[in-house]
């Protein structure tokens, strides 16, 4: 099970940065070895295949936190908030990821790295939350304490995270893809009609390929932690 | 650099890869260094 995890996240996403990145662009594209030139984005329409997935994968991540929040609270096992808190830690590393890949985009698209578009804001804001929740993390010394206090947090902040990725940026009009009055249609970039089939079969193989990224960490990350959970416990 | 990348804005994909990638090399780095404490306290502890 584990294996397959490996190997797809990597082949996946090495097929992905090959072909997202060779693939020749074309203003009348033929068949699947040629995208199509979208005006203005050109070849940055290529950030698609990176930039999306990150913050999927925040998404994902923040999400499965909360879930163990609320399974750490009703059973009161500790193993759940070990996990609830290395899902929070992931959600946090693509959440950056997502915010500097946005910012760099941003500059060559928009024109400058930050301008407090909604979508930017909102993020900022995700980026703030789960910043508090690892502060409130470590300023707690008891185990049982920590984990009950952070289990709360993590279900409060999880709720935030659908009103900050999907609903915010879209009720306010902005530059991103998907707000308000955006010319190319109400959805995110990925479901509009410049995207031709082959990249949007790419885009998803992306998506599956982080997804099984963040699985693959989130595996390494917390059996380390389980082993330190036992020796401490054992000493 | 900026002129550079408005250029060839192929480099710009590039650059967004290149942060994807360092950011999970800096999360590998940092688990391997919670392994390495972890070896050395058990050899400690043996």
């Amino acid at each position: 099970m584990m294996s397959a995890v490996k190997f797809g996240a990597v082949g996946l996403i090495t097929l992905v940065i090959i072909a997202g990145l060779s693939i020749p662009l074309s203003s009348s594209p033929r068949g699947w070895l040629e995208f199509p030139l979208i005006p203005g984005l050109e070849e940055k329409a290529r950030n698609i295949f990176f930039h999306v997935p990150t913050a999927w994968t925040t998404v994902v991540a923040f999400l499965v936190s909360m879930f163990y929040g609320i399974r750490y609270l009703r059973k009161k096992n500790l193993d759940d908030d070990l996990k609830s808190s290395i899902s929070a830690g992931l959600g946090l590393l693509f959440c950056i990821l997502a915010t500097v890949t946005g910012a760099l985009w941003a500059k060559f698209n928009w024109g400058s790295f930050w301008n407090w578009d909604p979508r930017q804001t909102s993020i900022f804001i995700l980026l703030l939350i789960y910043g508090a929740y690892f502060a409130l993390r470590s300023a707690v010394e008891v185990d049982e304490k920590r984990a009950t206090l952070s289990a709360a947090y993590a279900i409060v902040a999880g709720l935030t995270v659908p009103f900050f990725i999907f609903i915010m940026p879209r009720m306010m009009s902005g530059l991103h893809p998907g707000a308000k009055g955006d010319a190319s249609g109400a959805g995110p970039l990925f479901e509009s009609r410049m995207m031709a089939a082959n990249m949007r079969v790419l885009f998803y193989i992306s998506m599956i390929g982080f997804n099984l990224l963040y699985v693959w960490l989130f595996n390494l990350r917390l059996r380390v932690a389980r082993m330190n959970h036992q020796r401490l416990s054992n000493s | 650099m900026i002129d550079f990348l408005t250029e060839h804005q192929l480099y710009v994909v590039l650059s967004i890869v290149l942060i994807v990638w360092v950011g999970i090399v800096v999360y590998l780095v940092r688990l391997d260094r919670k392994v390495k404490e972890l070896e050395q306290t058990m050899k400690r502890d043996r």
